[in-house]
């Protein structure tokens, strides 16, 4: 079990959720460039040069870290504009990047020594030999975890190597290997970790028809509601399909991930960083999850008793449906 | 209670009041009030990128007009129109004027209100998405598109944050207005 205590790292889509997120209790907050070097690269979302230098100030006077994502794969062609958003958030004062190209790890660990690297869970390492190497190349101090793995794997994880780990702990999940989605590829002509989008927007369309509202991405349909139903944000892999003449989420049912009631177990397990999924949701949003997080994680560091957050997030989550994901795996 | 997506009407007094608003010059005063937003708050507006030239049409369901927006920084433009020419725009964003005002001002949460139905949203997504993420950026207050600064300003946010929410109790209480629609 580790001694320190355990990290609380959250989500930033625009400065003022970073505000937000640092006033609710996040020892770290994660952001962006508003490009396609970071993996959620939509429009109205991220930072400028100016204001993330604004946001690492923020959080530095109020004793948080900020940790800035550079995680989508460089162009061969033009790696450039991933090695400059590097510069410029070692310039910024930002505390660690998040990467998982070779060409970011490798440009951060030759000529910013200074500042901290990160894994990206897009490098989906789930293996000591993995991280070992990660590790021994290009310095990098920690590793976010793919949402594959079971407690007892993290546990072992840790006792196989030596720098940290990070764990996401709510929000949505991919049922791809964290973000190689051939669907979304196929049917929007982008892929989510080159240009940052899964599902993007300008290829998203709400259509009222006669019978309610039709959800579409690229033309394809992925949802129907029925008038006054809600409607959700047409994500390709938790979509109704029709196959074997049956109607029904073919990929994965729209659930997401609220791993509140296994903190403890990752604190056991040797994980270091517990991370909040959602830099696309709003302050609101990001403030209660954060706030309940807070009281979650110090319960658990002062051995209380553990706090029901199921119960104060109820209604938070993507169709309000809740998972603990494979960090439960009860079938091996 | 009322139903998740039934929509927090205006009263249907206040309903009969707007026609005479209607006769104010709305359209420029609320041109010159975005377009000195845009001097005051540039990133505000290059937080939109490309959508910054779209027209957004705003629909409030309990008004007999509609605005066309364009948000283009200080050659922005806000026109009062019909509901059909507001149809007719990139974006058209349709709901309570409660609801839409509560979205300004941060009060409401976007999100929320699409996906429960409360507002609801046609065409260009990535311009709706653009706009829901500079307004949640921004933390609009009342003063700001009014101009206002120092204690003036803290006033007029009280007084008119206020009211909204004071409305938004009343439309809460009177569930019979969302049937009168
Ligand atoms: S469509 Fe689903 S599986 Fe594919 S990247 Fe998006 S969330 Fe992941």
């Amino acid at each position: 079990m580790t001694t320190t205590r355990m990290e609380l790292v959250c989500p930033a889509g625009t400065p003022a959720t970073l505000r937000a997120a640092v006033q609710a209790g996040a020892n770290a907050v994660y952001c962006g460039f508003r490009d396609e070097t970071n993996a959620r690269n939509f429009p109205g979302l991220n930072f400028s040069r100016d204001e993330l230098a604004e946001g690492v100030r923020f959080a530095h006077d109020h004793g948080s870290k900020v940790l800035v994502a550079i995680n989508t794969f460089a162009r061969v062609d033009d790696v450039d504009i991933w090695k400059k958003a590097a510069d410029a958030a070692a310039e910024s004062g930002a505390d660690a990047i998040i990467a998982a190209d070779f060409a970011v790890l490798g440009h951060v660990a030759k000529n910013h020594k200074q500042i901290r690297l990160h894994l990206s869970v897009q490098a989906a390492a789930a293996t000591p030999e993995a991280i070992g190497f990660y590790a021994a190349q290009f310095g990098v101090r920690r590793v976010v975890l793919p949402r594959v793995l079971s407690l007892q794997e993290i546990a072992a994880l840790n006792r196989a190597i030596d720098v940290e780990t990070e764990a996401f702990v709510f929000g949505g999940l991919c049922v791809m290997i964290e973000g190689r989605c051939y669907l979304s590829s196929y049917a929007t002509g982008k892929s989510p970790n080159l240009n940052g989008v899964c599902s993007p927007p300008q290829m998203v369309s709400y259509d009222e028809e006669p019978g309610g509202t039709t959800a579409r991405l690229s033309g394809f349909t992925i949802d129907r509601y029925e008038r006054g139903q809600p409607v959700g944000y047409p994500t390709l892999c938790k979509g109704k399909f029709k196959a074997g003449g049956r109607t029904s989420h073919l990929f994965e049912d729209p659930v997401s991930l609220n791993a509140g009631g296994m903190i403890a177990g990752l604190k056991a397990a040797g994980v270091t960083a517990l991370k909040i999924e959602g830099r696309q949701r709003g302050k609101g949003y990001v403030s209660e999850v954060v706030r309940a997080f807070r009281k979650a994680v110090d319960a658990v560091e002062k051995g209380g008793e553990p706090v029901d957050i199921g119960r104060l997030l109820a209604g938070q989550s993507e169709g309000a449906r809740q998972t603990a994901g494979a960090y439960e795996k009860k079938w091996r | 209670m009322r139903p998740p997506n039934a929509e927090p009407m205006l009263p249907g007094f206040v309903r009969q009041l707007f026609p005479a608003v209607a006769g104010l010059p709305l359209g420029p005063l609320l041109t010159l009030s975005l377009r000195s937003l845009a001097r005051r708050r540039p990133s505000l507006f290059e937080r939109l990128g490309e959508s910054r030239s779209a027209c957004f049409g705003i629909d409030p369901v309990d008004l007999a007009f509609a605005f066309r927006v364009v948000p283009e920084g200080q050659r922005s433009s806000v026109r009062v129109v019909s509901k059909d020419e507001a149809a007719r725009s990139d974006v058209q964003i349709k709901g309570p004027l409660l609801t839409l005002l509560g979205l300004l001002d941060g009060t409401l949460d976007g999100d929320a209100m699409f996906f429960s139905r409360v507002i609801s949203i046609s065409g260009r997504t990535e311009a709706v998405l653009a706009l829901r993420n500079t307004i949640e950026d921004a933390e609009l207050r009342p003063a700001d598109l009014l101009g206002l600064h120092g204690i003036l300003a803290r006033y007029v946010d009280t007084g008119v944050l206020g009211a909204l929410s004071v409305a938004r109790r009343l439309v809460d209480k009177n569930p019979s207005g969302a049937r009168e629609a």
